[in-house]
């Protein structure tokens, strides 16, 4: 599946670079990333679906905050299918709909891109007002005003090493309350 | 907020992650269960004479087993833990160590005087070893499913089951320390009893616990 390989050659080296610490790396996979996501969910939820675009991001947070999971010996592209597959799968379940999703080829989440943003059904900026002040306003630093981490901490008069656990934190649990907000 | 943002906010949390924290969850789960299996083991139920009984054939031949079901279960548990990675062969590898087992212990029987059988498979214990395996297992089966939800199981009920499993191989390791049965025909029922109600049990609660 030679479009497949292609995939997964310009995909692997950005999850790995992303690994190492490379953001930028990081941002361009969940970019490329999220464009395959929307075009496998509208296809499998039926275009046009209110749900695709939350999908789309529950996933994207769980492909950062799952990414200690992926071996870099291993193919990349597997290992993103599978995460997707099981996201669409707990998305039915949550739904108590129960649609069988086939287990295809990984090249079923790379066939074709979404690029048009959808509407969401869950704003995360609401989902945000429930954090408590702290975390919310260091995460409103680093996201409104494009503030790198080291500059939000020093903003607040915290260490820099204390507001990466805060984000990485306040990540987790939106990715949890977007879960339970869509279930 | 729009995906987009979402990325841009997802790229700022990116620091270098080292490789192997998937084998280090797991590996530090089952020291921590394993050990406060081994403490109910050895305060609760007692050792046997462990110096005599290491000297004796039977004692390497339960070890054996369990262990090996041990590593086998351990194998697949880490392969279900990620996305991606299949069990394949190593649930074929499980059910064949478990097979050679029974082999052994038909072959036992067979040459074992028929009057003797039934004493041979049914021991002094046979009422409460599987039991005491199951009961063992659950804290094993704690650690490992509290690390597993920090990974990424994409298939619940397998994974369950799989950790399940190994939960009670190991506690059945264990409980080697403790039980003074002889007989391979006592080993592979009542032991492999205890292992398939802890394997069962994980396949029950795995869907529920294993989300995320």
């Amino acid at each position: 599946m030679p479009q497949q390989d292609e995939t997964e050659e310009r995909l692997r080296p950005l999850m790995i670079r992303g690994l190492e610490g490379d953001s930028g790396a990081h941002r361009q996979l969940l970019g490329t990333l999220g464009r395959y996501l929307r075009g496998y969910f509208a296809r499998r939820l039926g275009a046009g679906a209110a749900e695709v675009e939350d999908l789309v991001q529950e996933t994207l947070l769980a492909v950062h905050l799952k990414r200690d999971t992926y071996d870099r010996s291993l193919p990349f592209t597997p290992w993103a299918y599978a995460l997707a597959r099981y996201k669409l799968i707990d998305h039915f379940r949550r739904r108590k709909r129960s649609i069988q999703v086939p287990l295809e080829d990984a090249g079923a989440l790379f066939a074709t891109e979404g690029a048009e943003e959808g509407a969401l059904r869950t704003d995360l900026e609401r989902l945000l007002q429930r954090l408590p002040d702290r975390q919310r306003s260091l995460l409103e630093d680093v996201k409104l005003q494009g503030l790198s981490v080291e500059e939000a901490a020093r903003k607040r008069g915290v260490t820099a090493v204390s507001a990466r656990v805060m984000l990485h934190r306040s990540l987790k649990w939106l990715s949890q309350a977007l879960r339970d907000e869509n279930g | 907020m729009r995906t987009a943002d979402l990325i841009e906010l997802l790229a700022r949390d990116v620091r270098a992650i080292r490789p192997g924290i998937v084998n280090g969850r797991l590996a530090a789960a089952l020291v921590a269960g394993g050990l406060v299996t081994l403490a109910i083991v050895a305060l609760g139920l007692r050792c046997q004479p462990l110096l005599l009984a290491a000297q004796q054939p039977w004692f390497w031949m339960k070890a054996a087993y369990t262990g090996l079901l041990t590593v086998w279960g351990a194998v697949i548990v880490r392969r279900l833990s990620v996305p991606g990675s299949r069990a394949g062969a190593a649930p074929l590898v499980a059910a064949l160590i478990i097979l050679a087992m029974i082999a052994l212990a038909a072959g036992q029987m067979i040459l074992a005087a028929p009057g003797g059988r039934l004493a041979l498979w049914l021991g002094h214990t046979w009422k409460v070893c599987s039991p005491l395996i199951l009961l063992l297992a659950l804290p094993i089966y704690a650690g490992l499913i509290a690390a597993m939800r920090r990974l990424a199981p994409t298939r619940p009920v397998l994974a369950g089951a799989a950790a399940g499993f190994l939960s009670g191989a190991l506690a059945a390791t264990l409980y080697g320390l403790h039980c003074p049965e002889q007989a391979a025909a006592f080993v592979a029922t009542w032991y492999t009893l205890g292992i398939a109600a802890a394997t069962v049990l994980g396949a029950l609660t795995g869907g529920r616990l294993l989300r995320w």
